[in-house]
């Protein structure tokens, strides 16, 4: 009994061993990508070079802000694969508009900006994958199946253009690109024309929606915005993303607050915060929240609209909504064409 | 006569637990007609999607997670004999997260082998443990987890500070680290984890039986003729070497090694040289079920780390409970 | 000063030994254990009996002296070599995990082990309990059974081991009355196998009914006593207890103390 039981380990030992060889043996060579020559070439942020013959066929895009830079160049129908935060509630009310697949839910979702499902990526057999630089893992995952990666990581409006000009470029539609780039650094131009001769330069401070503590330093795109609306960030620390005090807040003493899109505060609970009392911004009630994700996300041409709103806050007289509310839509009807405003 | 059908079973099951587990995934586009397809079989080639996704995504996946499983239950099992202790394991210990960091670490600052970095962070962490919770040349059951718990703050922290500073484009996000995830597996995954975990797995299963005179204690080893000291070396140097090559890969999957020893002295007694081999069986094909759940979810994954978390803090809990060492030492 | 013993298993001479804090607990000790005899060694706690002992066994090092057990240094011995000449028995072993009898007494085979045990090693674990007429306990838990029980258990492992001195530490100090006569009736019993017994006892009657032999460990030194018959008066009082009376019954010494 005792002897057929160690027999029995032993086999299924040895099996095993044999499925593990055999499986490395059906390991994969090194794919080489498509030959050199071919005209569609752009560098990714991560300075690698991708080289179409033709564009891309099957796109599978990961990053919801890369998908909608797609989607305002009219090149929807290459793509195969989106984030699957495209069909949360707030996105999907946008992106059901622009797409008959979204709308029917039957764009598959092959993973986020974190995790990705490498079989079902695998199983759109895409010919391009849009996904952050940071997905550091799931980058040379897919690379290993030839499949080319384009790695977005945006730290500027003009890392925004960068995107959208490489897109254009292979995906066939560079004028397009071309004159949508024009279109938002003209608008931000204006803009920064409209109020650059302002005497009395107003100072913000970005609050993201994890709470008063979370805000943007000097090197970050929230500067360039508030930039954009000659208005000085009032927080003067170097990085991207900072935690910092309440004091330091004191300290700064910004005339307005500005909130991201945030669901579980409004401006009145800011106002309301007995910590925040002594600041000249509460006292004077200037606590704004941008809107919805969608139509104000820094990481797309449509950043020109929260730098209006911005402006339109820190010197319009009165703030006129209706006026705003016209020039959102034209905005969507440039970018997006007539489809989403239906 | 019950326990011999058990032992039959539990030796049996792995492998229709693997074979079962390449027909579960996200795709549709593998069905069992098609695996007996012809063409399945002959075209090689990538239009073969089928072949690629059976092969090249889920293969090698399984196979990685199987390895894991086993290395994480057996290395579990090796550090409570040596310990004398039922509640520790690899990530108790604080192996887990200090192979974590010496990964992260080397990927984004130093240049050396990553295996390698995981594996002397991953020893340095063990070491911290042991020298945290050794007193009066005596470790305590609890005052060893105490230590732990310390060793896994310090290098959790490290281990975000290397997240912090390091060049984004290098390291994945740390929440990969933290909860271990195989949604990258991959046959270069699998390659590297093979030798440490081949050449630690060896020695351990040499001295399976010795892990029994371990159990009993120092002067009771010594008495009967082996040098402790060193056996414990040996032993925890391999269980070292091929947690820290799985967690390098994997991130850290916790409590897995204490709770697949736990059942499987349920189950089997706690003879080392019977169980080890259980362990590497149940401790491999119960990782891969936990993990079919994890990658079957459309759209989106779960961190195998996040079910095994789950699933095994109440058995600690209950161990804790029920143990009668502990507290008093 | 050591008494000359006919055939001694283990010499040991001019052995000293200070505690880590620098306080000597053994100073220039000389004696010798004959072979098939049950040898008893008494002393107040602290006194250093267990030191003495576990040095002897080859458990803890020594620096100062010799040990010889049967013309080997132990000191210079292989652990393995060390084990078949002498098994020892630590002071109570508290189980972690609740193995079988028979694996317990299966770890006693570790010296001829290479890496897992064989079908010898299994006969000799079946053999040892046999002798100890403890068969019927081989598929219990050890953690289960009866501190005499467990005792008999790791006696077995120790026979196992096929060593020829078995050295125990208090084997009996956490047993009750009962179970104390049972173990140290098969120490007693053992001698007539070929083996040598050393044991730390604690109750001068149970030495008395059982030692042949007797070391004093005290003030740092040891005191070799032959047998009962010269038993001395004034150091078993000296380690023992100052008002203690002693009494002949069927020609052996009683100890009897003084209590007001």
């Amino acid at each position: 009994m005792r002897l057929k039981r160690g027999v029995t380990i032993k086999i299924v030992t040895w099996v095993l061993c044999v499925l593990m060889l055999a499986g490395l043996y059906g390991c994969p060579g090194t794919t080489e990508s498509g030959e050199k020559t071919g005209k569609l070439k752009v560098t990714d942020f991560r300075g690698k070079e991708l080289v179409f013959t033709e564009p891309p066929q099957k796109v599978v895009c990961l990053i919801e802000s890369a998908l909608s830079g797609i989607y305002m160049l009219g090149q929807q129908n290459r793509v195969v694969g989106v984030p699957s935060s495209v069909y949360d509630q707030e996105l999907y009310s946008y992106y059901s508009r622009l797409d008959e697949r979204i709308k029917e839910q039957t764009l598959p979702t092959p993973g986020d900006w974190d995790f990705i499902s490498l079989e079902q990526i695998i199983e759109l057999e895409p010919d391009l994958v849009i996904i952050w630089a940071s997905q550091t893992d799931a980058i040379s995952s897919i690379e290993q199946f030839g499949i080319p990666v384009y790695a977005v990581m945006l730290h500027s409006f003009e890392d925004v253009y960068k995107e959208i000009e490489d897109f254009g470029k292979i995906m066939n539609c560079e004028e397009r690109a071309d004159s949508l780039i024009k279109y938002t650094a003209g608008t931000l131009e204006n803009l920064r024309e409209k109020y650059s001769s302002t005497q009395n330069k107003k100072s913000a401070y970005f609050m993201w929606s994890e709470g008063i503590n979370e805000t943007s330093g000097k090197n970050s795109t929230v500067t360039q915005l508030f930039q954009t609306a000659v208005v000085e960030n009032a927080c003067d620390m170097p990085s991207e993303h900072v935690t910092v005090s309440v004091e330091k807040i004191y300290d700064w003493d910004p005339d307005m607050i500005v909130m991201w899109n945030n669901k579980g505060m409004d401006p009145e609970d800011v106002l309301k915060d007995p910590l925040l009392q002594g600041l000249s911004a509460i006292q004077n009630g200037r606590v704004y929240e941008l809107p919805e994700v969608f139509s104000c996300d820094f990481w797309t041409l449509k950043m020109q609209y929260p730098a209006r709103l911005i402006a339109e806050w820190a010197y319009a007289e009165e703030i006129q909504s209706e006026i705003l509310e016209r020039e959102l839509r034209r905005m969507y009807e440039v970018l997006y064409g007539k489809k989403l405003m239906k | 006569m019950k326990k011999g059908i058990l032992t039959k079973l539990i030796v049996v099951l792995p492998l229709p637990i693997l074979l079962l587990s390449l027909l579960v995934g996200a795709s549709e586009s593998i069905s069992l007609a098609k695996i007996f397809s012809y063409e399945f079989w002959t075209n090689t080639s990538g239009s073969n999607l089928a072949h690629t996704i059976l092969f090249h995504v889920r293969l090698p996946r399984i196979l990685l997670v199987f390895i894991t499983g086993a290395v994480l239950a057996v290395s579990g099992s090796a550090m409570q004999a040596v310990f004398r202790n039922p509640l520790v394991d690899p990530y108790i210990l604080g192996l887990s997260s200090g192979a974590a960091f010496g990964a992260a670490l080397a990927v984004s600052v130093l240049f050396i082998p990553v295996q390698l970095s995981a594996f002397i962070f991953g020893l340095a962490a063990v070491g911290l443990s042991y020298m945290m919770a050794r007193k009066n040349r005596q470790i305590s059951v609890v005052g060893l987890i105490l230590a732990g718990v310390i060793t896994n703050g310090i290098f959790t922290s490290l281990l975000t500070v290397v997240q912090i500073i390091s060049n984004p484009l290098q390291l994945q996000s740390i929440v990969h680290w933290i909860m271990g995830s195989f949604h990258s597996a991959n046959w270069d995954e699998l390659n590297m984890v093979l030798f440490p975990v081949v050449a630690g797995g060896i020695v351990l299963y040499l001295f399976r039986w010795k892990l029994n005179v371990l159990a009993l204690g120092d002067e009771e080893s010594m008495s009967a003729g082996l040098n402790p000291g060193r056996i414990k070396i040996w032993i925890l140097l391999s269980a070292t070497l091929a947690s820290s090559a799985v967690i390098a890969v994997s991130g850290i999957i916790g409590l897995y090694g204490l709770i697949v020893p736990h059942i499987v002295r349920m189950l089997m007694g706690v003879n080392n040289k019977t169980t080890m081999m259980i362990n590497i069986l149940l401790g491999g094909s119960f990782l891969v079920i936990i993990d079919n759940f994890s990658r079957s979810f459309k759209g989106f994954e779960i961190p195998v780390g996040v079910f095994t978390m789950l699933i095994c803090a109440p058995f600690f809990i209950w161990l804790l409970k029920k143990s009668k060492i502990g507290w008093q030492q | 000063m050591a008494a000359i013993v006919d055939k001694p298993a283990i010499t040991v001479n001019r052995l000293s030994h200070s505690y880590v804090n620098g306080k000597p607990v053994l100073q220039d000790v000389s004696f010798s254990i004959p072979e098939n005899q049950f040898t008893v060694i008494m002393g107040q706690n602290g006194s250093g009996k267990s030191t003495l002992l576990r040095m002897t066994a080859g458990i803890l090092p020594y620096h100062f002296g010799t040990v010889k057990a049967k013309g080997s240094e132990v000191r210079e011995l292989k652990p393995k070599e060390r084990a078949r000449k002498i098994g020892f028995l630590p002071q109570h072993h508290k189980p972690v995990f609740p193995f079988k009898v028979s694996e317990v007494v299966l770890t006693g085979r570790a010296s001829y082990v290479n890496f897992t045990p064989g079908k010898k090693d299994v006969y000799e674990v079946d053999k040892a309990l046999e002798l100890l007429g403890i068969s019927a306990l081989k598929d219990r838990v050890y953690s289960d059974l009866s501190g005499g029980e467990q005792q008999l258990v790791m006696i077995a492992r120790l026979i196992a081991q096929k060593p020829e001195v078995l050295m125990l530490d208090e084997p009996i100090s956490h047993l009750d009355y009962n179970n104390q006569l049972r173990v140290l009736k098969m120490l007693s019993s053992l001698t007539n196998q070929n083996l040598t017994i050393v044991a730390v006892l604690h109750d001068p009657n149970m030495a008395n009914l059982f030692g042949e032999r007797f070391l004093f460990v005290h003030n740092r030194k040891v005191h070799e006593v032959d047998s009962a018959e010269t038993f001395n008066h004034e150091l078993v009082r000296e380690v023992f207890y100052d008002d203690l009376t002693m009494f002949k019954h069927e020609g052996r010494y009683v100890f009897l103390p003084r209590v007001k």
